[in-house]
This record gives structure tokens, C-alpha cells and sequence, in this order.
């Protein structure tokens, strides 16, 4: 976190004397840059102050003042605290210019904040909706945009029963009836705009090419075998070979950002599992420690609750990491035996987690200020026993079965290359970028609770592609036995939770960028409280979603069958892709 | 011809016909049973006991499922392709031996279907019809996952084709004719696996291209193309699809014994002739377990380094496989 | 010797009733009842564009030629290799001459770079 203090003197107020301040609301940080000086500014940052890696873009609407803010989170790719820059427009009709062109990397979110906030982005080189389907009216984020039978704007609702009747929804929402369309829409005649330039490329001939053959669009998704989910790629193939690929998501999509900002803060703990439905227990963390910033030292977090968090954490990571080199061994065709070799070592992380928390992948197991339960009995010796004999056997075990396999080299080796420079550009997060040759873990680069006392190396490749990513997911597992090993022997005796456990709590006004290196990569929550029960914002980073801009440029020029494997090295999940 | 030659026949027809459907309703289950063994789990055991009434199963379910044409299909080639590619399976057995001559109520019986004396290359014809079918089924679908799998699948037969047929000229030259019973006799007290090693490594390799088994099943490459080239097939059409393969893989690896592996024969134990079929069925189950075995454990090839294996590594090891064969029986005699 | 080929060719014929009693009986027995949306073409649930009939990549096609004339070469050798040891080492020598020649004409298309998949 920069403090204010530090803003006021920041060199970049004396490179750009006119059309930047500091931002000096109270519990908010960072600089306000003003619209027609944004590009200029991004370049400046980007290749004189070297904050070269753009992690987070994405808008506030501000309804009481009339304005939307875009709220971009700059890094150093060498470590460091954020560089939290702002721009503020008017709410109606906003336009702000992209940074596409500064950062590819904001591609995606920029188009997201178009989509869900109603943003223009000037010069964005494709701004079309991204989670909701072209002709959906409104933007629903806007604190204004109502849903259809629309109760109330806050929870804890009023009443469950109004009217002294139970209600439920699916009641009240016969199929088709709650949707509302544009005043110039006619969902019959309409086909899609970008699609349609997209298919164009069908009636392409290529032009140095004697013999002509024409390029043939698939679609791979969304109800596809190996797209880890309602996920679309349509695929532009000349022959074999990927010629264009658009990646189309947002099938699963629920807005889960409107629904967190309906929540109260306790309420969205559980909610965050939802997100990334495999590593929920980094969910967790990377929300909670969002607002424990928010909360600042009203709260402490006890020693014991700390190594908790780490544990879970890292468990999680392996259990993330196993079953992306199963699934990624599926996609290159092996018949789910790695695969299942994998799972049978993610039940057993899986019975901890249960243990512990009640449930296996629904874990909601963090609190503010803790985590919820201390260790059942017996638990510390299952954890010890994994941690200390049969992990480190089993990943010995995978990696001799795998790594060298002749097929599994040929197909990976040299196949989906991201360079060191294109995964900054692209804010590729976590293992892509790792295994980019850029040695950046938030672990190390930003450490959070209490990283910094253990020791551990942070995974790096230099190859970047899908075998460099395949690897370091098996160095990550590797490293994250390390830390277990570690956090399991220095576990202290004490409290798991500050205080007593509360159902709501005072969050001060202000904002809060929480980020944790979650398995895919840099997880974070922007949270911005008006000091009321619920957040006024509630913003997820999500990994899954962000590595995706990357993926047309890995896959262009590859075969079909490698695009699904570079898919499968990326490693998504459609519930934190979608959101 | 007599009728009761003709009797014979058919009832030698039949009895084929016959253990060619129980074997391939049988070899699902097995793969699956072991595929489960492999993977650490349990498999279909439901059905019967140690589930051995799922293939019976699965058949009825198939039965009674609604086939689905796409309008927009080409409808005869649609109907025909399952077929066509079925038929090969199923006629390449009438060549392969089982046994030599048994007695059977003062008759001697044959325990083949027929001795042609091109019988090698009969195998070789059949074998290509089957790249029509699958062909025609991606092409005729008009599907674009169907057009993709059937062109992938045509390349890669035909390639792998060749390799196929130049491993056969070994064993024929070491035999010195065509005719698969011959080939069997001549390897009473040396399978030809042993002169022939190379070839039987080539022969393996492109069988299974061949029969477009893992890590060759690039045809249908779930994957990527959902189901290949029968995609867009369901029910009974679909289900002949799935026995021309596994009903293939039998016939291969039949192939592969009786060219490389003695056939119905033990090395100079004299079995009485009532016992070679079972000789000859335990080959095959060992080679069809290892192609099962061979699933279960590998990833699958990307389709242009498929195609360069066999251009490339196959096609110019078997030319030369021949050559060294020519060179070295000048020399010996 | 021709008898043997009628029981081949019966052979077929008797093998030809499985896949047509597969084909008919299902048409008595199994439901039917198509609907736009069920028969649609298969493409993970989105609407296809364009045909899939189009005028596709040539590198299929020229593997296909390249067998035909590889597979045809193939098949003159089974005749040499059935009266191997009946030949003279002239003829041999022929047939040797001939696999170096089929030889020759792989490399010349490696080196064309008709077997690298563009």
C-alpha cells in the first residue's frame, strides 16, 4: 500500500504537474488522472517509473456524486506495492480512452467495464459486451439497472415473506417473461455483430496460395469436451491450422459482482468459493484480506489463524496444480488415467478440507480476523502424514510417469509460446506468467499474512510454453510441500479468530486492493465500502479471466489440437472466468 | 458344390459371424473392466454378475434410441458409411485360419473359413475399404467436426496403409506364398517375429493407426472434434461404428498372430487340432489387451507429427525392412 | 480355387444381414420424434456458419495421390515376394533395384516438402 505521505511527493506529480492529484478522499489512495491525459500518463508509468504490469482495471460507479471512476492497479513486475491510478468521468454517457494500446493486457476488463458499467473506452480495438449477449438492456452493474422482480437493494431483506406469503423466485419467472430487451431490438432478426466479421474470414481466399482452399470457422464450445466448460473459442482453420481464434465467454456469467454488492461482508465469504469452485479456500483469503485492509487495525489476525490460512492455501494450490496436469494430460488425448491418478490424491487434501471446514469445495472457511474453526482432532497428524510422506512420493510419482513421456514432450515442447514481454503486456497472472521466464509471485513481489517467514522458491521457467507451464506446476506443488512442511512445524497453539465471531461489522469508508497469489495466478478483490453494511463495490480480479487475452496470441499459427492444449495449460475455470 | 458342403459353410459363417459380435460385445467390457483396473477404479460390475450382461445393455439401450439424420446430410451416403465400414471388419475373417483340419462325426472339417492363395493381399484390399466409410461419414454429414475428422482419418489410413502392406511382405517372402494357412505352417518351429522383428514393430505401429486406436485415434480426437466423424450419428448407425472398431482391433491383432506369431500354432508342441483356435484366441487377447493397455497409458499424437511418423519413420523403415529381408535370404539361401 | 472366392463372396453376403438388421430393425423399434433443434447440425450448440462442404485444404488430397502411386508400386512387389526363393538373383536384384527406386521417389518428395504438414 503507497500512504499518503508518499503520494504527495511522488515524482510523477512533478512529471505531470497539470491533470494529476492525488487522490485524497478519506481510505482512498492512489492519483486521479484526468481523461485527455490517461494514455500519456499509462506510457510514463509503463516506461519511466517501469510499472510495466497493469493488473486490475475496472470502474466504480459513484451514483450519489454522478460520476464513474475506472480504477487501474499498476505493478512493477520486479515487486513492489501498487500504483493505484484513477480517472473520473461523468456517469452519463462516460468515455474514457483505453490503455489497450499502452497495456494489452486491459483488454478484456476494459471491454467487461463496457459491458457491466456502461464505460465507453475510446480506441479499444474491439469493444463489444464480454459476459452479457449483445442486445441485453442496460448495464447491470450500474447501481441504478434493476433486475427483473427487483426486491430490494440491500440484504438482510426486510422480510422473506412479504405479504406474509412464501415466495420464490422460479414462482415469478416464467421462461422468457423476465427478460427484457433494447426499445430497437428484435432477438429474432438479430445475428451477431463481431460474429459477423469474425465469419467473414470464411469466404477469405488466401491470396499467395496457388491452390485455393477456403478457411473453415469451428466453433469449439461451448458444449465441448474439453473447454473446462461453457467456454467458446471460434476457431478460423485453414486446414489444420489455427488461422484466427476469439475466445467468447460469459455462458456461465451471474453477475456475481451485483449480487456481492447486494451481500452483506459476511455474506460474500461463501459467496467467493463460488468463484473458482476448485481453490475456494484462496477465494477466501484474497476477499477477506481485502477487508481486513478496509478495517485496518481494528482487527489482528491471530499467529495461529496466519498458519491456518497458509496451510489451506497452499493445500489448495496443490490441489489446484494436480488436477490442472490431469486435465491437461486429458486434452492431449491420454484416457483420464493421469487424470484419475491426480483426483486420488485431491480426495485426501479434500478429507482435510472437510475436516476442517465442513465441506469440500465449498469451504467458506475464512473470517475476517481468522478463520472460523480450529483443527478437529486427528487432523494435524492426517496433515503431517500427507505433507511429509505421501505427497512428496506421489508428485515423484506423477513426474516420472509424465515428464519424460515421449508424446507428451512432442506435443507440448515449443507449442503455445508466450514471450516474457507479451505475458507482462498481456497481465498473464500466476503459472503462465511464471513459466514466462518472469520470476513474479505476489508471495514474494507483495507478501501478504505472513509469506515472508518461510522459505520457498518461486517457480520459473524460461520456455514459456505448455511444457514450461505443465513444470511448473509440478516446481509449485513442490514448493507449496516446502511451506506446508514449514507452516506444519512451526503451527502455535492460540486463538483462530480475533475477537468473537460477529455476523455484521463497521467497515470504515474507503477502498481496499486485496490480492493473493491464488493457484491460477493473482487473485484480487477491490472492495470499496461507503461504511455501511455492504460494500459499496465489490470487484474480483479473477485470474481465470484475465490469462485469456492471451490466448488468440498463443494459439494463432498452432494447430487445432494444440489450441486445446494451450487452453489446458492456461488453466481456467468457467466459474471464476464468467463470474 | 454338395449341400452338405454347403451346410458346413454356412454353419462355419454363422458360427463366425457369431463370435465376431460376442467378441467385440465382450471386448468393450473387457475394456472397460480394465481401463477401470487401471485408473483405480471399478468399472461396470452392475449389470450381471461381474457385469458381464452390460454389452447386452448398452446393445438394447442402443437399439431403442432415436437416430437422428441431419437434414442437411447427404441421406444415402449417411446410411451407407456405417456399413461400409462394418463390412470390411467383419468379411476380413474369412481368411484368417482358427485351426487345421478336424474330424467331426467321420467329417473333416476345415477350421477356415476358406484358403485363398492371395489371402495377404485380400487382407490388404479389405482393409482400404474400410477408409471409405469412415470417409464418407464425415463427408456426408456435413458437419464441420465430421468433415475434419473424416479427412484427418482418410490421410491418415491411407499413410499408414502403405506401412501396413510393405510389413506384410516379410512373413510372404519367409513363406514364400500368400495363403495365411501357409504362412502358418511355415512358422511350425520359428514364429516369424524373430526374422522378421522390424517388421513386426511396423506392423504393430500402423495397425494401430490402422484401427485408429490411441495414440492414433486421431479420427475421433474427442478433444478437439468432439466425436470426429461420427459425430453426428446416433443410435444403432453410431453403434456400428463403435463395433467396426473394436471388431478391427480383434481382426488386427488375428492379423498380427497369424503373420508374426505362429497363428493356431505352438512352436514344437504338436497341439491335437481341436485346441488351435484357442491358441490362436489367446494371442489375440494378449495383443488386444496391450492395445488397451496402450490406451490407458498414452497421450494422443498431434495429427502432423502423425502423419510425419508415418511418412517419415514407418514408410522408409519398411522399404528398407524389405530390402534387408531380399539381401539376407540371397545370401542364406 | 474359384470356390473358395464363392465362399468369400457368400461370406459377404451373409455378413451384409448384420448391418442391415441393425439398420431396419431400430427403424420398427426406436422412437421418432425430430424437432428443428434436435436434428440441427452438431457444432457445441451454436448455429453453424456456412457449409461444411467447402473447397478444403489440398494437403489431404495430395497425401492421397502420393499413396496411390506408393500403394500401387506396394502391390507389384507381392507377386516377387511370393516367388522369392523361386527367382533368379537377376530377378531379385530387379525387385531390389525396384524398393531403391521406390526409395529414391520417398526422398524426392521429402525434399519437396509434400510430407511437411503445412
Amino acid at each position: 500500500m503507497t500512504d499518503t505521505t508518499l503520494v504527495a511527493e511522488h515524482p510523477l506529480l512533478e512529471r505531470f504537474p497539470e491533470g494529476v492529484t492525488p487522490d485524497e478522499r478519506k481510505g482512498y489512495e492512489g492519483f486521479i488522472v484526468a481523461a485527455d491525459r490517461l494514455v500519456e500518463f499509462a506510457t510514463a508509468l509503463r516506461d519511466e517509473f517501469g510499472y510495466d504490469y497493469l493488473s486490475s482495471v475496472t470502474g466504480v460507479d459513484y451514483l450519489p456524486d454522478g460520476k464513474m471512476e475506472v480504477v487501474y492497479h499498476a505493478y512493477k513486475s520486479t515487486g513492489g506495492g501498487a500504483l493505484v491510478f484513477k480517472v473520473q468521468v461523468p456517469r452519463e454517457n462516460p468515455v474514457v480512452p483505453s490503455l489497450v494500446s499502452v497495456y494489452p493486457g486491459a483488454d478484456f476488463q476494459e471491454r467487461e467495464a463496457w459491458d457491466l458499467l456502461g464505460i465507453r473506452f475510446e480506441g479499444h480495438p474491439n469493444l463489444k459486451r464480454i459476459l452479457m449477449w449483445e442486445g441485453f438492456a442496460g448495464h447491470p452493474l450500474r447501481k441504478d439497472w434493476k433486475e427483473a422482480y427487483f426486491e430490494e437493494e440491500k440484504k438482510p431483506f426486510g422480510s422473506r415473506w412479504p405479504g406474509g406469503a412464501v415466495h420464490r423466485a422460479e414462482d415469478e419467472n416464467p421462461f422468457g417473461k423476465n427478460v427484457v430487451y433494447p426499445p430497437d431490438f428484435d432477438p429474432e432478426k438479430w445475428t451477431p455483430v463481431g460474429d459477423e466479421a469474425l465469419y467473414a474470414g470464411l469466404r477469405e481466399f488466401k491470396k499467395d496460395d496457388d491452390l485455393k482452399t477456403e478457411q473453415v470457422v469451428v466453433n469449439l464450445g461451448p458444449q465441448h469436451p474439453s473447454t473446462h466448460g461453457v467456454f467458446r473459442m471460434v476457431v478460423t482453420l485453414d486446414g489444420e491450422t489455427v488461422v484466427r481464434l476469439e475466445p467468447v465467454m460469459g455462458y456461465l456469467h451471474r453477475n456475481h459482482e451485483k449480487i456481492g454488492e447486494r451481500n452483506t461482508y459476511l455474506m460474500n465469504i461463501p459467496f467467493t468459493d463460488r468463484l473458482d469452485y476448485l481453490s475456494s479456500m484462496s477465494n477466501n483469503w484474497g476477499y477477506v484480506q481485502a477487508v481486513e485492509k478496509l478495517l485496518g487495525d481494528k482487527i489482528q489476525v491471530p499467529e495461529r489463524a496466519e498458519y491456518l490460512r497458509v496451510i489451506m492455501a497452499e493445500f489448495t494450490r496443490i490441489v489446484n496444480h494436480i488436477f490442472a496436469i490431469g486435465t491437461l494430460l486429458n486434452d492431449l488425448g491420454a484416457y483420464f488415467t493421469p487424470m484419475l491418478y491426480a483426483l486420488e490424491e485431491r480426495e485426501l487434501i479434500l478429507d482435510i478440507f472437510e475436516a476442517v471446514s465442513g465441506s469440500r469445495m465449498m469451504c467458506n472457511y475464512f473470517r475476517f480476523g481468522g478463520v472460523a474453526r480450529d483443527l478437529p482432532p486427528g487432523v494435524y497428524e492426517k496433515m503431517r502424514d500427507l505433507v511429509f510422506e505421501r505427497l512428496p512420493r506421489k508428485i515423484d510419482e506423477l513426474d516420472r510417469y509424465l515428464t519424460e513421456n515421449e508424446v507428451v514432450r512432442a506435443r507440448c515442447e515449443g507449442v503455445g509460446v508466450l514471450t516474457p514481454e507479451e505475458a507482462i503486456a498481456f497481465s498473464a497472472a500466476g503459472p503462465v506468467l511464471r513459466a514466462s521466464g518472469v520470476p513474479y509471485d505476489v508471495r514474494r513481489a507483495d507478501p501478504y499474512g505472513i509469506y515472508d517467514r518461510f522459505e520457498f522458491d518461486v517457480a520459473v521457467r524460461y520456455h514459456g510454453d505448455v511444457y514450461d507451464r505443465y513444470l511448473i506446476r509440478l516446481d509449485e506443488i513442490r514448493q507449496s510441500i516446502r511451506i506446508l512442511q514449514q507452516a506444519l512445524d512451526q503451527l502455535p497453539e492460540g486463538d483462530v479468530i480475533f475477537g468473537s465471531p460477529k455476523y455484521s461489522m463497521r467497515v470504515p469508508a474507503g477502498e481496499a486492493y486485496g490480492r493473493v497469489e491464488g493457484p491460477k495466478g493473482e487473485l484480487g478483490f477491490y472492495v470499496v465500502s461507503d461504511g455501511s453494511a455492504n460494500p459499496w463495490r465489490y470487484h474480483v480480479r479473477a485470474p481465470s479471466f484475465i490469462n485469456l487475452t492471451a490466448l488468440s496470441r498463443m494459439c494463432e499459427g498452432d494447430k487445432v489440437a494444440d489450441a486445446i492444449i494451450i487452453l489446458g495449460s492456461i488453466d481456467i475455470v468457467l466459474g471464476e472466468t464468467d463470474r | 458344390m454338395d449341400t452338405a458342403l454347403l451346410i458346413e459353410w454356412l454353419i462355419k459363417s454363422v458360427i463366425l459371424l457369431f463370435f465376431g459380435l460376442t467378441g467385440f460385445a465382450y471386448l468393450t467390457l473387457l475394456e472397460r473392466r480394465a481401463l477401470a483396473r487401471i485408473q483405480v477404479r471399478i468399472g461396470p460390475n452392475r449389470a450381471g454378475p461381474w457385469g458381464l450382461l452390460q454389452p447386452l445393455a448398452d446393445g438394447i439401450k442402443l437399439i431403442f434410441k432415436e437416430e437422428l439424420i441431419p437434414p442437411l446430410a447427404d441421406k444415402p451416403l449417411f446410411i451407407l458409411s456405417p456399413i461400409l465400414t462394418v463390412l470390411p471388419a467383419l468379411i476380413i475373417w474369412a481368411v484368417i485360419p482358427w485351426g487345421r483340419q478336424i474330424v467331426i462325426a467321420g467329417r473333416e472339417i476345415n477350421l477356415y473359413l476358406t484358403d485363398i492363395n492371395v489371402g495377404v493381399l485380400y487382407l490388404t484390399a479389405v482393409a482400404s475399404i474400410a477408409v471409405y466409410g469412415i470417409t464418407l461419414a464425415g463427408w456426408s454429414s456435413n458437419n464441420k467436426y465430421a468433415l475434419l475428422g473424416g479427412l484427418r482419418s482418410s490421410a491418415q489410413m491411407v499413410s499408414y496403409e502403405l506401412a501396413l502392406g510393405l510389413a506384410f511382405l516379410g512373413p510372404i517372402m519367409l513363406a514364400g506364398s500368400m495363403s495365411l494357412v501357409d504362412i502358418v505352417e511355415a512358422q511350425k518351429n520359428l514364429w516369424f517375429v524373430v526374422p522378421q522383428f522390424l517388421g513386426f514393430i511396423i506392423f504393430l505401429l500402423a495397425g494401430l493407426a490402422e484401427v485408429n486406436r490411441a495414440p492414433f485415434d486421431m479420427p475421433e480426437a474427442e478433444q478437439e472434434l468432439t466425436a470426429g466423424y461420427h459425430t453426428e450419428y446416433s443410435g444403432m448407425k453410431f453403434a456400428l461404428f463403435f463395433m467396426a472398431e473394436y471388431i478391427k482391433m480383434i481382426a488386427i491383432s488375428a492379423i498380427a498372430a497369424t503373420l508374426f506369431l505362429g497363428g493356431y500354432r505352438l512352436p514344437f508342441i504338436d497341439l491335437p487340432p481341436i485346441l488351435d483356435p484357442v491358441v490362436l484366441f489367446i494371442k489375440i487377447f494378449v495383443l488386444v489387451f496391450g492395445m488397451i493397455w496402450v490406451r490407458a497409458t498414452l497421450p494422443r499424437l498431434r495429427y502432423d507429427r502423425l502423419m510425419a511418423l508415418g511418412w517419415k519413420v514407418l514408410l522408409p523403415l519398411a522399404l528398407v525392412n524389405v530390402f534387408i529381408t531380399a539381401v539376407i535370404m540371397v545370401f542364406t539361401g | 480355387m474359384l470356390t473358395n472366392w464363392l465362399y468369400v463372396g457368400l461370406f459377404i453376403i451373409v455378413a451384409l444381414v448384420l448391418p442391415a438388421v441393425t439398420i431396419i430393425v431400430p427403424r420398427f423399434i426406436a422412437p421418432k420424434k425430430p424437432n428443428r433443434i434436435k436434428v440441427d447440425v452438431y457444432e457445441c450448440g451454436i448455429e453453424t456458419v456456412g457449409e461444411a462442404w467447402v473447397q478444403f485444404k489440398v494437403q489431404y488430397y495430395i497425401f492421397a495421390l502420393v499413396f496411390l502411386v506408393f500403394d500401387i508400386e506396394t502391390v507389384f512387389l507381392y507377386p516377387w515376394a511370393v516367388a522369392f526363393d523361386k527367382l533368379p538373383l537377376f530377378a531379385v536384384m530387379e525387385g531390389v533395384l525396384f524398393i531403391a527406386l521406390l526409395l529414391a521417389g520417398l526422398v524426392y518428395l521429402w525434399r519437396k516438402g509434400v510430407l511437411e504438414w503445412a
